[in-house]
């Protein structure tokens, strides 16, 4: 055996797995992670320290490309290991093994492979963000492109707007971004006032939403145009000098006004669909200064699939379910142990194993209770009181702060464990998160959206198991 | 001195070894360029910019105290020969600036969110 | 050179030394391995820390597009070469590298060190949750710093010098300073931890930002990175040993041998403590290191230069 031999069967007893979780397929993800600690194998959480990409389910149309280019991401040795459901994740992992320490097959993959990332030249905002920007607008009916006087207008043109929408405005004239109805546009059903409304009030927010430079000018241009042609052109320069100063294909980063006074700039990060200890296929756009989330916006990547799965609700899967929400936030947390023990008693829940399960639930409650660092560090993330759960029509079960709602949420997977009947689904709708998180650090809103449990489409997690 | 030196050397004749090893094994030396990760989006801006760092007031405290420690190391040599009143000054010009520490936390110089 | 009453060894020695280091890290992540292992219920144990070696080793390097790369590297190996800088000082016994009169102060210089490389190393891929995780681990630096530095300065009060050698010979025939010095001896370690990245004070490469500083690292230059922090919290741990734990002083055995069971034994805590403490996030600890550990560490150097003038 030679010396590139022994390398890799010693590097495969350590193999790092990124994992793509398609929304639905969480039980996939849960037997992936049963093998891979048989194994010895562990997560990766970015790609560049992924040696396998382990897809579990499969993509559809929004999420297919973000998995390609975190494929091209990955270093190499790469293997890509599909997994359609829970019964071929063994064979899948024993492929990929395989795979894994065919060094020569690697090497030729590592020559022959794109040596440079492909970034679309002609607009970037369309075609990186663009598409899931268009997506979540869809899903949340725009609640974050304007706070008021929206919904008159039909969706179907507003995305036009957005998307083709620039060479639209830039080029066809001044003409049909008239208020005072054009045809062009379609914006019969908004009248004058409140589509000017529009623009004022979703003046600050516009410039956040993850449109940066196109955001900007945009609504520079749609103001001006509101009353004359020329205020294109400006808009049209700005827009596309821009696009100059963009060493390696990105645009540098733009300032934007702070809180305490300051210009500072903004970025803007994606959180999800592929993240560890994050809800599967969501994707909250944020806006950072600094670690602070200053604005974000919510959608679901391809939500449309799978409206039409069913409604399977198991109490002992429904228990399982927040057994694992409670894993991501210890995890998250830092809590690895206890995040470990919440594991294994999610697994005995979906091995049917309820005493092993009430056993382990009981010795993680006392520990967490006993535990005053991790409440130290729980306490005052997200805290919503009577008047917060009232204004954005949360369950009763929200209130408090993270700590308290872990707690409630192991007290009620036990009381159902235990015999106490199924419990009642109050889980809480995505549309709402931007509105819960807004403001907080990034550490606190990993922790936020980890604490509440979130509905993300009509199945639940359920599954067709 | 020579002691340092040569640690220095062992330290950086390592990191020669290790980097040399993995030219030798890896699949290819050649590195990769590639996007950053953001679950697979394409960044809409460069990352590197002017940070908005949020606890530029408690910056400010610490450099107050860290020039203090320029004084701390060689007093504390000499305060056993120098007695009872080294300690009175010491430790008054620390209580000093304990106190705007204080009023710092309050007036929320050590929070940022 | 000074009183300490050591012996410089020649710098051919640093061989030696640089290997006990190693082999000190090699001990903590097997531990902190075998220890995660247990709790998951997975397979671990020493052919998964060759594993892991192996498979960095064969991984290829990446770049990031517009990579501040030198800044990137620099910040990365400056990580593994800081830690063998830091033990140069600590005496092993009566043996030692370099007898610095200021060697408490050399400590001091290169942990601070250790702002600059990880902050490097978050800025220099360009990419966001790195340089996010950058700037955690400088929020951090900003509340653990000026208690470390109190924290070492409290053993040297009570030599009377900066002098590694003598701040462990002024422990022989009287008490080991932990013993009246607890609260110095904590802050010490969560010193440690803090330059090291590690534990409660690894929200800089923490799995909420995706692993932050290091997101972008793969193959060798992700092994010198993750591999300078647990070189840190060996070389931190050893540094505990002259300033706290009495240097070579113990029973029967040899100086140089009590010197790394002691240093063992701190390593263990550090690397045990991980899990029973969640991580602390930059901007908690931030008032944490203000006002609860800077006048605790103010307290203790009073406590500790009035009992030394008293006994004077």
């Amino acid at each position: 055996m030679g010396m590139t031999a022994i390398i890799a069967k010693l590097a495969v007893r350590a193999v790092r797995v990124l994992i793509v979780e398609v929304p639905g397929q969480w039980l996939t993800r849960v037997e992936l992670e049963d093998q891979m600690l048989r194994r010895g194998w562990r997560r990766a959480w970015a790609p560049a320290d992924a040696d396998v990409l382990a897809v579990c389910g499969t993509p559809g149309p929004e999420l297919t490309p973000l998995v390609d280019r975190l494929w091209e991401q990955m270093p190499g040795p790469r293997v890509r290991a599909n997994m359609c459901s829970s019964s071929t994740v063994s064979s899948a992992l024993n492929d990929a093994a395989t795979l894994y320490v065919d060094t020569d097959q690697h090497a030729k993959d590592a020559r022959e492979r794109a040596q440079e990332p492909q970034i679309p030249h002609d607009d970037m905002d369309h075609s990186g963000h663009g598409s899931h920007d268009h997506s979540g607008m869809e899903d949340s009916g725009h609640d974050h492109m304007s706070h008021s006087g929206h919904d008159g207008m039909d969706h179907d043109n507003h995305t036009g707007m957005h998307h083709n929408g620039h060479g639209e405005i830039d080029h066809s004239g001044a003409d049909h971004m008239n208020h005072s109805g054009n045809d062009s546009m379609d914006h019969d059903e908004v009248d004058h006032d409140s589509h000017a409304d529009m623009h004022h009030n979703g003046d600050d927010h516009m410039d956040h939403s993850g449109h940066n430079g196109h955001g900007g000018m945009d609504h520079s241009g749609l103001e001006d145009s509101g009353h004359d042609h020329s205020g294109h052109g400006g808009m049209d320069h700005s827009g596309h000098g821009g696009m100059d100063m963009s060493p390696g294909g990105i645009p540098l980063a733009q300032g934007g006004p702070d809180r305490d006074g300051l210009e500072m700039d903004v970025l803007h990060l994606p959180l999800g669909p592929v993240l560890a200890y994050w809800p599967a296929g969501l994707v909250l756009d944020c806006t950072l200064q600094g670690d602070v989330v200053v604005d974000s916006e919510a959608s679901i990547v391809d939500g449309r699939d799978h409206e039409h799965s069913l409604h399977v609700f198991a109490p002992d899967l429904r228990a399982a379910l927040l057994c694992d929400n409670v894993m991501a936030l210890l995890a998250l947390a830092g809590a690895d142990d206890l995040a470990a023990r919440a594991r294994q008693a999610r697994d005995c829940l979906l091995r049917g194993d309820h005493t092993a399960a009430l056993d382990r639930l009981e010795r993680l409650i006392r520990t967490i209770r006993r535990s005053w660092l991790l409440r130290w560090s729980l306490q005052g993330v997200l805290v919503l009181e009577q008047v917060d759960l009232h204004r954005h029509s949360l369950p009763a079960s929200c209130r408090g702060d993270a700590y308290d709602r872990m707690l409630r949420t192991l007290a009620r997977i036990q009381a159902a464990v235990g015999g106490a009947g199924p419990m009642i689904d109050d889980d809480v709708s995505w549309q709402v998160l931007p509105n819960l998180v807004t403001g907080l650090e990034l550490a606190t809103l990993r922790l936020a959206v980890a604490s509440v449990n979130l509905r993300l489409h009509p199945t639940t997690q359920g599954g067709k198991a | 001195m020579d002691g340092i030196v040569g640690m220095g050397m062992v330290a950086i004749v390592a990191v020669v070894l290790l980097y040399g090893l993995h030219r030798a094994v890896s699949v290819l030396a050649q590195p990769l360029t590639v996007l950053p990760a953001q679950s697979g989006w394409i960044p809409q801006e460069h990352a590197l910019s002017r940070y908005h760092v949020r606890w530029y007031l408690a910056s400010i405290v610490f450099l107050a105290f860290d020039v203090e420690m320029l004084f701390m190391y060689p007093w504390a040599i000499v305060v056993a020969e120098k007695g009872i009143s080294a300690v009175i000054e010491m430790f008054l010009f620390l209580g000093a600036l304990l106190v705007a520490v204080a009023w710092a936390w309050r007036e929320g110089a050590f929070r940022w969110v | 050179m000074t009183d300490s009453g050591l012996v410089t060894v020649s710098a051919g020695w640093a061989v030696v030394a640089g290997a006990i280091l190693c082999s000190l890290a090699v001990f903590a992540i097997a531990l902190d391995t075998g220890l995660t292992a247990r709790a998951q219920g997975a397979r671990g144990g020493w052919t998964t820390i060759a594993g892991r070696f192996a498979r960095l080793l064969r991984q290829r390097r990446r770049t990031t597009v517009a990579a501040d790369t030198m800044l990137w590297r620099a910040g990365g190996v400056g990580m593994f070469i800081g830690a063998f800088f830091m033990v140069a000082v600590i005496p092993l016994g009566q043996w030692t590298l370099a007898d610095l009169d200021v060697g408490v102060v050399w400590l001091n210089t290169i942990d601070v060190l250790v702002w600059a490389l990880v902050w490097l190393t978050g800025w220099g891929a360009n990419s966001t949750y790195s340089l996010i995780g950058g700037y955690r681990f400088l929020a951090h630096g900003l509340a653990y710093e000026l208690p470390l530095m109190f924290a070492l300065v409290a053993p040297a009060i009570a030599a009377g010098s900066l002098n590694v050698g003598a701040v462990a010979a002024a422990q022989d025939d009287d008490l080991w300073f932990v013993v009246w010095m607890p609260v110095a001896f904590l802050i010490y370690l969560i010193g440690v931890m803090g330059f090291s990245v590690w534990g409660p004070f690894a929200a800089a490469v923490a799995t909420d930002i995706t692993g932050g500083a290091g997101t972008e690292l793969s193959a060798v230059d992700r092994l010198v990175f993750h591999a300078g922090r647990y070189l840190f919290l060996a070389a931190g741990a050893a540094f505990s040993v002259p300033l706290f734990l009495g240097g070579g002083a113990g029973p029967w055995l040899p100086d140089w041998t009590w010197v790394l069971i002691k240093t063992l034994a701190v390593l263990a805590v550090l690397v045990w403590s991980r899990r029973k403490i969640p991580l602390m996030r930059p901007d908690r600890f931030m008032t944490i290191g203000w006002t609860l550990l800077l006048p605790a560490i103010v307290v203790q150097d009073l406590v500790v230069s009035v009992l030394v003038v008293w006994k004077g």
